[in-house]
Parts: C-alpha cells; sequence; structure tokens
C-alpha cells in the first residue's frame, strides 16, 4: 500500500461523505471541491503538472457554477441517516474496493484508486434514489461519475493528458449541470423538484373506495363551518 | 484532413453561442456560421486520418465521416426550422457542442475514453431539457436526466475498463463478460430512454424543446450505441461465450421497446410525445443490434444508427414546424392542418415514407437483418414488420388534418407564401425621350433597392413556407439515407483502421481471445463474401477466421 494514495483516497471519501451528509449547501460543496479535487490524484504514477493543474482548474470551476446557483440562505436535506452511517459505509466500501483490486484479474492501476471508488459509488447510492432536493441527487449523480472513473483508473492504470481533458471536461458539465437543474428549482421555490404530476395524482380524490364522512374529500369551493374541526389539529 | 478542425469549430462557435446568449439572434448566427463550417470540416475527414494528442489516437473512419457531414446538415436545418418556427433560446449552441461531443466520443479508438466524452456531451442537452424559465418542471426533468446520464456513463466506463487489459483466469469466466455486456447494453438503452427505462426521456419530451430533442434522444445516444458496438465487436463477440442470458435480455428491452413505443405513440395527442415515443420505439433495433454477438450485426447495426437519427430529426423539426405556425402541438386542436400548410402534408407523408419503408428498400433490409440476427423466428418476423403499424400513427396526423380547419388552424400562419405590400408605382413625369429613359433607369435602381429593403420583412412575413421547405428538405434527406443514398451503407460496412485491442492480448498461447478472432483492422468487413452460415452466428463454435 502506498500511504500518500491511501491518505488521498481516504481524504477523498471524506469529502465525499461531507457532500451527502451536510444541510448546509456550503459545506457540501466544499467537500464535492476535495472530491473533484483529491479524485484524480490517486493514481499511480502521478498525472503529469498539467493534467493536475487542468483537473484543479476544472474542479474549482464546476464548483463555482455550484456557488453561483447556490447563493444565499438555502439548506439540503443532509443525509437521514446520520454522518457517522455514511462514514462507516464509505469505509466498508473503501476495504472492498481495496480488497478486491482488478476484479479478478490483476489491476493495472493504483488499488487505493479502486478503493476510493468503490467508497464513492455507496455513498453515491443513497442520494441518488432517495434524495430529495436537486443538490442531493445531483451530488450523487456526480460522486457516482467520479467513482467509475476511478475504478477505472484502479482497473487500466493512469490517464493520459487526452483523457484527463475528457474528465476535466465532464467535470465542468456535471457541475454546470447541477448548477442549472438548481437555479430552475430555486426559481420555483427551493431545491426540491415539483413532480407536477404526481400532485395532480395527490389532489385526486379517492374513487375505489366508499366516500365516508372521515375520509371524503373537500368539496371544490366548499368552506369550512365556523366551529368545525377537522380530525386532526 | 484529421478529426480536430471539426471539434475545433464545434467547440469555439458553440461556446461563443452560449456565452452571448442573452442575444438571442447573435447566438443563433454564429451557431448557424459554426454548422456551416462542421459541414465543410466533416467533409474533408480522412477515413484513415489520425492524429495523437496528448497520448490518444484521434481516428477518422468513413462512418465517423458520415455521421458528421449528417449531423451537421441536420443541425443547419433544424436551427433555421427552430429560428423560423419558435426561436427556442440556447438550443443552438447545445446543438452545435452536443455534435462535436459525439464526434469526439466516435473519434476516439478506445470505448474506456469515448463512453466518457459521450457522456460529458449528454450533458450539454440538460442546458436545454432544464430551461429556468419553465422553473418548476425543468427542474424535476433535468434531475432526473442528469441521473440517467449518471448511472448509464458509470455503467459503460467500468464495464470497459473491466475488459479492457489482460484477464488472466478471468478470461475464462464468462459470468463477468456477462456482466460487462449485460451492464453496457443496459447502459446504452438508458441513454436511448428505451422501454422500459424511457420515463425520464418522456419527462424529457415533455420539457425540452422539440428542435433539441433529436440532439438528445437520438444524435447523442446513437455515438454512445455506435461506441457499445465497437466494444461488443473488440470484446466480447470474438470471446464466443454463452451468454444466452444477456443477450435474451437485451434483445428483450429492444422488441419491447419497439413494439410498445409505436403503441404510445399511437395513443398520444402530444406532437412531441409522438415524437419521443417513435425515437423510443426505433431506438429498439438499435438496442437490439447489440444482442447479436456476431460480425454479421456490425452493418445493419451502424446503418440503422444513420437511418434513425436522421428520420426521426425530420419528424421532430416537422413538428416544431406545426408548433410554430400554428401555436400548439396537441392533435386534437390541429383539424385541417393539412388544407393550411399543404406542404408540410408532402413532408410528412415522405418522412413516413421513409420512416417505414418498403421491402427492397435499405431500412427495410436493415430492420430485418437485426430482427433476424437478434430474435428467434417468429418473435423476429413480428418485431420486423412492427414498424408497419407505425402507418396508423402517420395515418391519424394526416387524417385530422384533412378535416374542416379548427380555429387554432384558421389563426395559423398557413404555409403559403405572401409578399409585402409593394411601393405604389411612380409615375413618369419627364417630357423628352432622354429625360424619360434617365427617369426609366431611376426608378428601376430604386425599385431594386425597394426590394432589397423589403426581403427582411417578407422573411418574417414568410416565416412558416420556410420552416415548411426546409422541413421537406430534411425530410427528402432523411428518404434518401433510408434508401441507402450517400453511401451509408458502404459507410456502415467499413471497419475503422485503428481498433483497441481487446483483453485476451497477452493471454496466453492457444487461449481464445479478442485479438484471436476479430477481423483484420486494415481491410472492410468482406460484404460480397456472405458469411458461412445463413444462421446467426453459433456461439459455441470460433470465428471463421479462427477455422
Amino acid at each position: 500500500m502506498n500511504p500518500a494514495l491511501a491518505a488521498l483516497a481516504a481524504v477523498t471519501i471524506g469529502g465525499a461523505v461531507l457532500a451527502v451528509a451536510a444541510r448546509d449547501v456550503r459545506s457540501a460543496v466544499v467537500g464535492l471541491l476535495v472530491v473533484l479535487v483529491g479524485a484524480p490524484l490517486i493514481a499511480d504514477p502521478w498525472p503529469t503538472p498539467l493534467s493536475i493543474l487542468v483537473r484543479i482548474a476544472a474542479a474549482l470551476l464546476a464548483t463555482r457554477f455550484l456557488v453561483i446557483a447556490l447563493r444565499g440562505d438555502l439548506a439540503g436535506t443532509g443525509t437521514r441517516i446520520g454522518w457517522p452511517t455514511e462514514v462507516l459505509i464509505g469505509a466498508a466500501a473503501g476495504l472492498v474496493g481495496y480488497g478486491s483490486h482488478g476484479l479478478g484479474a490483476v489491476g493495472l492501476g493504483a488499488a487505493e484508486a479502486q478503493a476510493a471508488g468503490f467508497g464513492l459509488a455507496a455513498l453515491a447510492i443513497a442520494p441518488l434514489i432517495t434524495g430529495r432536493d436537486v443538490l442531493r441527487i445531483g451530488i450523487g449523480a456526480i460522486l457516482l461519475l467520479v467513482a467509475a472513473s476511478l475504478v477505472r483508473s484502479g482497473l487500466d492504470g493512469p490517464l493520459t493528458d487526452a483523457e484527463q481533458l475528457i474528465g476535466a471536461m465532464l467535470t465542468i458539465g456535471l457541475g454546470g449541470a447541477v448548477a442549472v437543474i438548481s437555479i430552475a428549482a430555486r426559481s420555483a421555490g427551493g431545491l426540491e423538484p415539483i413532480d407536477l404530476k404526481a400532485l395532480e395524482r395527490g389532489r385526486r380524490t379517492p374513487d375505489a373506495h366508499r366516500a365516508s364522512g372521515s375520509r371524503r374529500a373537500p368539496e371544490a369551493g366548499r368552506t369550512r363551518e365556523p366551529g368545525r374541526t377537522g380530525r386532526r389539529p | 484532413m484529421t478529426v480536430v478542425p471539426f471539434l475545433v469549430i464545434a467547440a469555439v462557435a458553440g461556446t461563443l453561442s452560449l456565452l452571448v446568449r442573452d442575444r438571442r439572434g447573435w447566438s443563433t448566427l454564429i451557431a448557424l456560421a459554426g454548422l456551416v463550417l462542421m459541414t465543410a470540416a466533416a467533409a474533408a475527414i480522412g477515413s484513415a486520418a489520425t492524429i495523437t494528442i496528448g497520448g490518444t489516437v484521434l481516428a477518422g473512419s468513413e462512418w465517423l465521416r458520415l455521421y458528421a457531414l449528417l449531423g451537421s446538415l441536420v443541425g443547419f436545418l433544424l436551427v433555421a426550422i427552430d429560428v423560423s418556427a419558435v426561436h427556442e433560446p440556447d438550443v443552438p449552441g447545445v446543438v452545435v457542442l452536443g455534435l462535436g461531443a459525439a464526434v469526439l466520443a466516435l473519434a476516439i479508438p478506445d470505448p474506456g475514453v469515448a463512453v466518457v466524452a459521450a457522456t460529458a456531451g449528454g450533458l450539454a442537452g440538460i442546458l436545454v431539457a432544464a430551461p429556468i424559465e419553465a422553473a418548476a418542471r425543468a427542474a424535476f426533468v433535468g434531475i432526473r436526466e442528469l441521473r440517467a446520464l449518471a448511472v448509464a456513463g458509470s455503467l459503460a466506463i467500468v464495464a470497459t475498463a473491466w475488459l479492457a487489459r489482460p484477464l488472466d483466469d478471468l478470461a475464462g469466466a464468462p459470468a463477468a463478460f456477462g456482466l460487462a455486456y449485460l451492464a453496457f447494453g443496459i447502459a446504452v438503452a438508458v441513454r436511448f430512454g428505451a422501454i422500459p427505462f424511457h420515463l425520464w426521456a418522456a419527462r424529457v419530451a415533455d420539457a425540452a424543446p422539440g428542435v433539441a430533442l433529436p440532439l438528445l434522444m437520438a444524435w447523442g445516444p446513437a455515438a454512445f450505441a455506435a461506441v457499445a458496438l465497437t466494444w461488443i465487436d473488440q470484446s466480447v463477440a470474438p470471446l464466443v461465450l454463452p451468454l444466452g442470458t444477456e443477450r435474451g435480455l437485451i434483445a428483450a428491452i429492444g422488441a419491447v421497446s419497439v413494439v410498445l413505443g409505436i403503441v404510445a405513440a399511437w395513443i398520444q395527442d402530444d406532437l412531441e410525445h409522438i415524437v419521443g415515443y417513435t425515437i423510443a420505439a426505433d431506438a429498439g433495433f438499435a438496442v437490439l443490434s447489440l444482442a447479436v454477438l456476431s460480425p454479421e450485426a456490425w452493418e445493419p447495426g451502424r446503418t440503422w444508427l444513420l437511418i434513425f437519427v436522421v428520420g426521426r430529426s425530420a419528424f421532430a423539426a416537422w413538428a416544431v414546424a406545426i408548433h410554430g405556425g400554428f401555436g400548439t402541438r396537441r392533435l386534437p386542436q390541429l383539424g385541417g392542418w393539412v388544407r393550411r400548410a399543404p406542404l408540410l402534408g408532402l413532408a410528412l407523408v415522405v418522412i413516413a415514407s421513409a420512416a417505414i419503408g418498403w421491402p427492397g428498400l435499405t431500412i427495410w433490409e436493415t430492420r430485418v437483418s437485426i430482427a433476424t440476427l437478434a430474435l428467434p423466428d417468429p418473435l423476429a418476423a413480428l418485431v420486423a414488420i412492427a414498424p408497419l403499424a407505425s402507418m396508423a400513427i402517420y395515418g391519424r396526423i394526416l387524417w385530422i388534418g384533412l378535416q374542416a380547419p379548427s380555429p387554432v388552424v384558421l389563426e395559423g400562419r398557413g404555409d403559403r407564401p405572401g409578399w409585402p405590400t409593394s411601393v405604389p408605382r411612380r409615375p413618369m413625369v419627364g417630357l423628352g425621350a432622354v429625360e424619360r429613359g434617365f427617369e426609366r433607369a431611376a426608378h428601376a435602381a430604386t425599385g431594386a433597392l425597394d426590394v432589397i429593403w423589403v426581403l427582411p420583412t417578407a422573411a418574417r412575413q414568410n416565416r412558416m413556407p420556410l420552416a415548411s421547405a426546409a422541413v421537406l428538405a430534411l425530410a427528402a434527406l432523411a428518404l434518401a439515407v433510408s434508401g441507402g443514398g450517400l453511401g451509408v451503407p458502404e459507410a456502415a460496412r467499413a471497419v475503422p483502421a485503428i481498433t483497441q485491442p481487446g483483453p485476451a492480448e497477452g493471454s496466453e498461447p492457444g487461449q481464445l481471445g479478442p485479438g484471436d478472432g476479430a477481423r483484420p483492422s486494415d481491410e472492410p468487413f468482406p460484404s460480397d463474401e456472405p458469411f458461412p452460415s445463413d444462421e446467426p452466428f453459433p456461439s459455441d463454435e470460433p470465428f471463421p477466421s479462427e477455422g
């Protein structure tokens, strides 16, 4: 094990934990910046200085897009299972990734890259599947693609300069896409996306059950009588 | 010439167009100029021209040249129709950037890098799928599209990485290859929005501008599918592994998408939904071509991709022109549209002919080939003739158009050309012959100037006829491609000059691997020499080159 690469992998997974667990959007963006800067560096041999500069610039640009989109007092939903659980998930998946380096054959890249990739992928699953706000789902999407790139680096070896450039394009595109979606969501009132069809479905009165007094939907235009209260306060 | 000039023009024009997005006219003009230059650059791409940049090879091919050329032409016409009809913001720049990213993905011989480029290009579409003006709906649609792109991209990246190295003992484990193959197949289905992965695509079809639909749902995913075809041809097919279950799953997705896509399109009332579901239906054949693990799938698979993208672009352009002309996309409100827009009626007939085809036409034979290779016999016949049911879709639209004009259609523009009111004729006041001669010359000169000054007004007044003419041109292009024109089958048949080594490189002598069984990369696929058997490639026998 290369201690420097292991430390980088740990920091990257830590950044991912911060990104998925924090309710404060600034902290989440900082976590994402750590992931985007750290992930390309988990390689043996290291990328060329020019590649590192390009990747850092791309990471800064992507997070800058997000900062522009998320100005003001905003709070995401954060994790529902708590950050210690996220840390455990990331660490456990990282160990699995390290132990299974090569996935059945000899891996040409660093085992630490595959470990970080597995950790990020595990942390991305919950936001992608159960995320309620666009920032959280967007962070999940970014982490998943970074995780795939890390696994590729672990299996196939270090990327060429052109591949680093294409990876930088992907990073910028991801940051821009999440920023555009976040701005659209904020224009509608918050970070939670609105499924208009789902809302319409929610408003539909039940027609498969007998209408009873307690379940009957209020009729359109009907006002509550004075002194009459619902079942719930 | 290499593909680099095309990529540079696309990057510069697309970025500039988006940077000046606040000035919509300039943004569109820059994109149109870029598309003209891209057309010229695409025509000059050499089929064997390669260049190495930063350790990665960018290689041209005949199919890539045709994809770039058709993409630039279709992109130009789509943007022109959009300007004439509805003029949506950001679309021109996104079309240019998306096309550039797709061509970059196709130019990279290493599928592992190509899928990253194809995924990055797909992200450009979110700009138009999540327009800020329609905030509430946009955020929901945009985040769904991003999630689909991320899942598809990740599956493809890991699948290609897994098999892109010497695999030692793993080469004997079919499950590993099956998983990777299945992952990439599903990734392609997700990118196309094939049924049952169509939910995100249906919402994109609802929210995104109609003119951007071909890029989001056809051109970008088609590049992704072309990369998948190349990867399967290099890394999975030559191993001749028993992957019946995986093939069956991918074939089932393709067949279900073809049949249910047509049914879904038939019952829709919104034109963009109809366009979206016909794209999903046609994408089913692209997915089916991935289920064939034999060299026979190479030509029909890549032929179908070109036919599919051009044909669906023409249909999307037709829907945009109707929307621009009559201000609605809902079929029940479009009664009598053919009477007000006969050119568009003619275009729809051409588009339907190009989409359905007839026995002997390239599109028909391609569909039959793919279905026969991917599916068992009775099912193959059913899927191959399923597109005939599309006649009901186009027939329904035409039938509504032949009814009495609805109030919405009567208030619409119609595609009969008009001319602005001319300046009154100037009276002759000269007395002598010489004087009258000078006067006539002066009148002729000022009359010519009047015509020139009135041209912008005439263009604005004839937006609908101009859009209709562009749609008709696009429909004709679609029919030409469906008929095998422009050298589509030949381009699809050719094998790229540079191919990436497969996983068996470095494996033990005598061990079966992709490098052993792959076709020679320096010669085209021998189309005049039939495959030894008329049956689909037998999974338990080695490739012909191995004896």
